[in-house]
């Protein structure tokens, strides 16, 4: 089963990696457009609206791939000085405490969408629930990911890393 | 409640969760038993991210790694080269002066490391510099990255204080410049003292060449600045020109851009976004339970029980700002510290672009720092030296930039 779940795992990632890409490339494009329409014609008015849904997206799913590669910042020095046994009840525990923010964090994330769902983007004129979908989505990605990584660490082996050096 | 949020955080962070899991869990557990309803949660999520210059730190990372990779970072530092390679030392005074050059490029600490260290440590080593301390003093120097515009912190410090991108990037000129003339002061002594030899000539015509050469790339911070201090572009506009003008260049003059390294460099900019951007969202929620518990103002309260002294607070904020800067990352500490801290900046009667500039040249320094040093783990990992020869090496560094830090902070000078 945990091969089974591990080919999920990587599935997620290489279907993310694509996706995460698209939003960079389109946010620069959008952006491009904005100052080029503005400069040499009259300005655009919903580009401003479509960047920010943009980095919203890009945040949350990116948020979901860098899970995924073990690359989000923690403070982990302090875990790994203790002995293998203990650190690994800790990474458990840690997981436990992860997937319970996800879980609420997907639910609540999915209740407010759809109480969002009758509001319009000012320019766009699109539904707010489809902006808000990525948090609940992102959430629920996560939570997998979680469950991969606690399964892994009950049998006997390592829960994936993260970075703890930080990214900037 | 806010004590047990304290509790939660501490405890879920040294159980080596992730910052911005542990940001969002410890406030949202709090929330709950505080019967405040959890709606908030994604409500502060979205509204902490959903800014247009939020826009320019996914640019600016990715206009820094597109250029940090090839020959725009390799001739820069050739010019640099020619400028003060004459003197005893001139390699180290020319990797301080490549990290500036490459500061006014990038707005990461990481970035300019990594741009800088590939490309002079093989020259460091072959001249004989001592290893440990020629990459400490290229870790130390990239933390000017975040001080000379662009800089990714200083945008997120503005979106927070709610003030202008353009004046922080201002302001960040002179104490960028600062730190790198006293880096530059360390390195000349090192150099006479350990006899290192000198580098390329001093002549008129390598300096015309190679200015020639590093055109391209001097030329990106003449745009990208040029474009927001003249009001034509707004920083976000301006990040993605850099990201235009840094793919055009790579893929059409030098051509040492590969259609697969694009890929892989956008994709991890974008990751390194989210997870930047993630923990921003999570601590909006933060800042907002911890205003509704006015702990800001209770911080400003006790502060100003402690002291009534002007000097002896900046002094005590200032040692607070360095000492999270050992444990936490550059952004998250950024993030959590600004919201706690303003009120009591403004009581003070500190200007709030001068204070921007003192957490952001406190946390610079935190990037050399160990345990938590993104700039000695960089350095590290190009030079293939050991992280703890680094960081022995770098403490006469530290000690200068602690030395600029002060300045900075008391002298009105460089206000």
């Amino acid at each position: 089963m945990l091969k089974t779940l591990e080919w999920i795992d990587r599935g997620v990632a290489a279907i993310l990696r694509p996706v995460v890409f698209a939003g960079m490339i389109a946010l620069t494009a959008v952006i491009t457009l904005q100052i080029v329409s503005r400069v040499f014609f009259t300005s655009v008015a919903w580009t401003e609206e479509v960047a920010r849904f943009l980095l919203i997206w890009i945040t949350f799913l990116g948020a979901a791939l860098a899970f995924q590669q073990g690359r989000h910042i923690a403070v982990t020095f302090l875990r790994d000085l203790m002995p293998l046994t203990l650190r690994r009840l800790i990474t458990g525990a840690g997981l436990l405490v992860a997937v319970a923010f996800l879980v609420t964090l997907a639910l609540i994330g999915w209740k407010y969408a759809g109480l969002q769902s009758f509001q319009k983007s000012p320019s766009l004129r699109i539904s707010m629930f489809w902006i808000y979908l990525v948090m609940p989505a992102s959430a629920a990605i996560m939570t997998f990911l979680s469950l991969v990584d606690l399964i892994r660490l009950l049998s006997g082996r390592e829960a994936r890393g993260s970075v703890v050096e930080g990214i900037e | 409640m806010s004590v047990l949020l304290a509790v939660l955080f501490i405890v879920f962070m040294l159980m080596g969760l992730p910052i911005a899991f542990v940001i969002g869990a410890s406030t949202m557990g709090a929330l709950q038993l505080g019967g405040v309803p959890l709606m908030v949660v994604p409500q502060q999520m979205f509204s902490g991210i959903n800014s247009f210059a939020l826009v320019a730190v996914p640019m600016f990372i990715l206009a820094g790694d597109i250029m940090a990779q090839g020959e725009i970072s390799k001739r820069l530092v050739a010019f640099a080269d020619s400028l003060f390679g004459f003197v005893k030392g001139g390699l180290s005074v020319v990797s301080v002066l490549a990290g500036m050059f490459f500061a006014a490029i990038s707005g990461s600490g990481a970035a300019t490391t990594a741009a800088v260290g590939a490309s002079l440590v093989p020259e460091l080593k072959r001249k004989g510099y001592d290893p440990a301390s020629a990459a400490a003093l290229i870790a130390a120097s990239g933390t000017i990255g975040v001080v000379i515009p662009p800089s990714v912190p200083i945008i997120i410090y503005a979106v927070i204080a709610q003030e202008s991108v353009e004046k922080l990037f201002l302001s960040g000129f002179i104490p960028g410049i600062a730190m790198g003339l006293g880096l530059m002061a360390i390195a000349l002594v090192q150099g006479h003292r350990r006899a290192y030899p000198r580098g390329t000539e001093l002549s008129l015509r390598t300096i015309a060449r190679t200015f020639l050469s590093a055109s391209w790339g001097l030329m990106a911070p003449l745009i990208i600045l040029g474009g927001i201090f003249s009001g034509v572009f707004t920083p976000s506009e301006a990040a993605v020109i850099a990201v235009n003008y840094a793919i055009l260049v790579s893929f059409f003059i030098y051509r040492d851009l590969t259609l697969g390294n694009f890929y892989r460099i956008v994709m991890r900019a974008g990751v390194t976004t989210a997870v930047i951007l993630f923990v921003i969202a999570s601590s909006s929620l933060l800042s907002w339970a911890l205003a509704s518990w006015q702990v800001p103002n209770a911080i400003a309260a006790f502060a100003l029980s402690l002291s009534s002294n002007v000097y002896v607070l900046l002094l005590l904020i200032m040692a607070l700002i360095l000492v999270t800067g050992v444990f936490l990352e550059t952004a998250s500490a950024l993030i959590i510290l600004t919201p706690m801290l303003l009120p009591l900046a403004a009581q003070l009667g500190i200007d709030t672009v001068h204070f921007g500039i003192i957490i952001v040249v406190g946390l610079a320094i935190g990037m050399v720092t160990p345990p938590v040093a993104i700039n000695l783990f960089v350095a590290s990992t190009t030079a293939n030296i050991s992280l703890e020869r680094i960081a022995r090496a770098v403490i006469p560094y530290l000690l200068m930039l602690i030395l600029v830090y002060l300045l900075i902070a008391f002298v009105p000078l460089f206000l």
